[in-house]
């Protein structure tokens, strides 16, 4: 019976069917073989019981200070400071994309937003400075990952309330290996740049750093809000999330003044859109995870596998190349609804830190999102710079090579992830 | 495009697009809404030491009529997530005849959520419950549940019907939107790199 359920499954996302339609069908289709004689509205009450979370609140208000930040130019100010530090280090172009994808990934949380946003300003510059354009793409779709794992991260949120870990504990987490991935990438353009000989820009002097950091201050206010607030235990992050949206609204309609408050409205209607579509997965995955626990199928699925008795790294190995696969092909929100419940009782009985767990699977979500044959960042990297897919995704191999150390070194050294958190919380 | 319709159907697009302006605002304030609640609770709390009894409540209220109101709209512009790499391989009669299953198949599902749903609500509103802060009734927040999807079912049976016409050259992937699928984040991200640049060539 769990055959049929994953064969429906995969027959209606391969045939292009809206992604709600494998979960809900397969759990309805679940539902109808297991429990013939209780009635449907349970799915629906699990539905609706699937979008109410509080917590939830935080992926809407995300979107919607996103949506307002990247109607303004915080993004060109994020990448004046970073280059008035490092421009004038071997590779200072290449590091400041690294360091401006991470940064702006802290403002907004939406890897698309940051290929779009840093890559749009920085890869004319990358190939005026010299730098091939594969691996000025490369480097784009893979740093602007570095927003997925940076607090605020959409993914954390929905893998938080569908395992019921702590957010906060989650999105402090992400930050070392996010910093970490930011150096070794640093590293690597520095490697490029001595090895193809790319010339460094002028230094710039103190009075124009101080000058670039004063323009940059009001968005460095985004990550303050974040990690400040929910690490000093000021807000939730619902709460946070609700609080940058205010802070991008002033920003961008009192201060910036790139936006009107009558366009409010409109880009509220473009985050409301999304939302629905996101949490009309939300509620479908609700529905499939009921059936699913109910009918035991994660302890079928995992047994066929011969994991009943694996030990906790062989767990972890199986959920990162889990979620490795399925992010190459299928959209990361679905893989998360799919897959968490699926992994969740073997989790458990393992004692794996469901922290650490979650940073993993937000790192494995974000490769996915540059890997081929399928990733938004790829997508939205042939759209903006008009490239052909073959050139966009031939960069991409060194960077997911160093991605994929970083997942190495998480689970050989969780404290990498788990220190923060621990030294916050516990 | 608009004479080369049937009346009846010329009808069903007016109430169509009824229906959709009524979602465009019922998704735009109640996301601005939900903001503003929540910023509101916080600022109460730190700056008048009073939290809004009823912040999680409304907000709940507001995320359901958002997702299943907004599901309707979602559709009518086609910006459901999906994977369309087999899709977009396949020749332009098969697309249509692969969305026109797609469609209606949808269609049937999202007609039965909808069925069960009106029970489900049904019987929450025979059981008198209310919520718990506001004492509303509760079948008045899950009533949008029934209404999405039922609207949304509409939509996707529009879309099948609008690609019966085998001959036409576009494959609709709804009533009114020709073929254009990207995911919804990617579209709004690249729209408004469109509209920075055309502001920054007029400047």
């Amino acid at each position: 019976m769990t055959e049929l359920m994953l064969i429906v499954m995969v027959v209606l996302l391969l045939a292009g069917f809206p992604m709600k339609m494998p979960l809900i069908s397969a759990a309805v289709l679940g539902f109808l073989v297991y429990f013939p004689d209780m009635n449907l509205q349970i799915l629906v009450q699990q539905m609706i019981g699937g979008v109410k979370p509080a917590a939830l609140i935080a992926v809407p208000m995300f979107i919607l200070a996103a949506d307002i930040i990247t109607r303004g130019h915080s993004a060109n100010r994020l990448i004046d400071v970073v280059m008035s530090f490092m421009g004038h280090i071997k590779g200072g172009l290449a590091i400041s994309v690294t360091s401006a994808c991470a940064l702006f990934g802290a403002v907004c949380g939406s890897t698309q937003a940051t290929v779009v946003a840093i890559g749009g300003a920085m890869r004319p510059r990358m190939l005026k400075s010299g730098y091939n354009d594969s691996f000025a793409i490369g480097l784009i779709v893979n740093a602007a990952d570095l927003a997925y794992l940076i607090p605020p991260s959409i993914g954390m949120i929905i893998y938080g309330v569908v395992s019921g870990t702590s957010i906060s504990q989650l999105f402090i987490a992400g930050i070392v290996p996010g910093l970490l991935i930011v150096v070794l990438f640093s590293a690597y353009c520095m490697w490029y740049a001595i090895r193809h000989d790319i010339p460094v820009l002028p230094k710039a002097d103190w009075g124009e750093r101080f000058k670039s950091v004063r323009r940059a201050v009001w968005p460095m206010g985004f990550p303050l809000i974040i990690v400040g607030g929910i690490y000093g235990g000021v807000f939730s992050p619902t709460e946070a999330a609700a609080i940058c949206v205010l802070y991008a609204v002033i920003l961008e309609a009192v201060v910036f003044r790139s936006i009107r408050l009558r366009d409010l409205p409109d880009i509220a209607l473009s985050t409301g859109a999304i939302t629905s579509v996101v949490f009309i997965l939300i509620a479908a995955g609700a529905a499939f995870s009921w059936t699913l626990s109910f009918a035991q199928v994660p302890q079928t699925i995992i047994s066929a596998l011969g994991l009943s008795e694996a030990g906790p790294l062989t767990v972890l190995l199986a959920i990162n190349i889990a979620f490795f696969v399925g992010c190459m092909f299928v959209d990361s929100i679905v893989v998360i609804l799919i897959l968490v419940p699926i992994f969740a009782p073997m989790i458990k009985a393992t004692g794996l830190d469901p922290v650490l767990v979650g940073v993993l699977i937000t790192l494995q979500v974000a490769i996915g999102a540059a890997t081929p044959p399928f990733g938004c960042n790829l997508f939205t990297a042939i759209a903006v710079f008009r490239r052909p897919f073959v050139d966009v995704v031939r960069g991409v191999p060194p960077f997911l090579i160093i991605l994929l150390v970083v997942t190495g070194l998480l689970v050989v050294f969780p404290q990498i992830a788990l220190f923060l958190p621990e030294l916050a919380y516990r | 495009m608009q004479e080369s319709k049937p009346a009846s159907l010329s009808i069903l697009g007016k109430i169509d697009a009824v229906i959709g302006k009524i979602e465009v605002q019922i998704l735009s304030w109640g996301i601005i809404l939900m903001a503003v609640n929540t910023i509101a609770n916080v600022l109460g709390r730190y700056v008048f030491h009073q939290s809004i009894y009823f912040s999680e409540e409304l907000n709940e209220f507001l995320i359901v009529i958002v997702t299943f109101m907004g599901l309707g709209y979602a559709t009518r512009k086609g910006i459901h997530i999906r994977m369309s790499a087999i899709y977009d391989a396949l020749p332009l009669k098969a697309r249509k005849i692969l969305m026109i299953v797609i469609a209606l198949t949808t269609a049937i599902m999202m007609a039965v959520l909808a069925w069960y749903a009106y029970e489900y609500v049904a019987k929450v509103a025979r059981r008198g419950r209310v919520t718990p802060s506001l004492q509303v009734p509760l079948y008045l927040t899950y009533i949008w549940v029934v209404v999405g999807l039922a609207l949304t079912s509409l939509q996707y049976f529009l879309t099948a019907l609008r690609n019966l016409n085998l001959s036409e050259e576009e494959v609709y992937v709804s009533y009114v939107e020709v073929d254009s699928y990207e995911d919804p984040e990617t579209t709004a991200a690249l729209s408004r790199y469109a509209e920075q640049q055309s502001e920054e060539s007029k400047s």
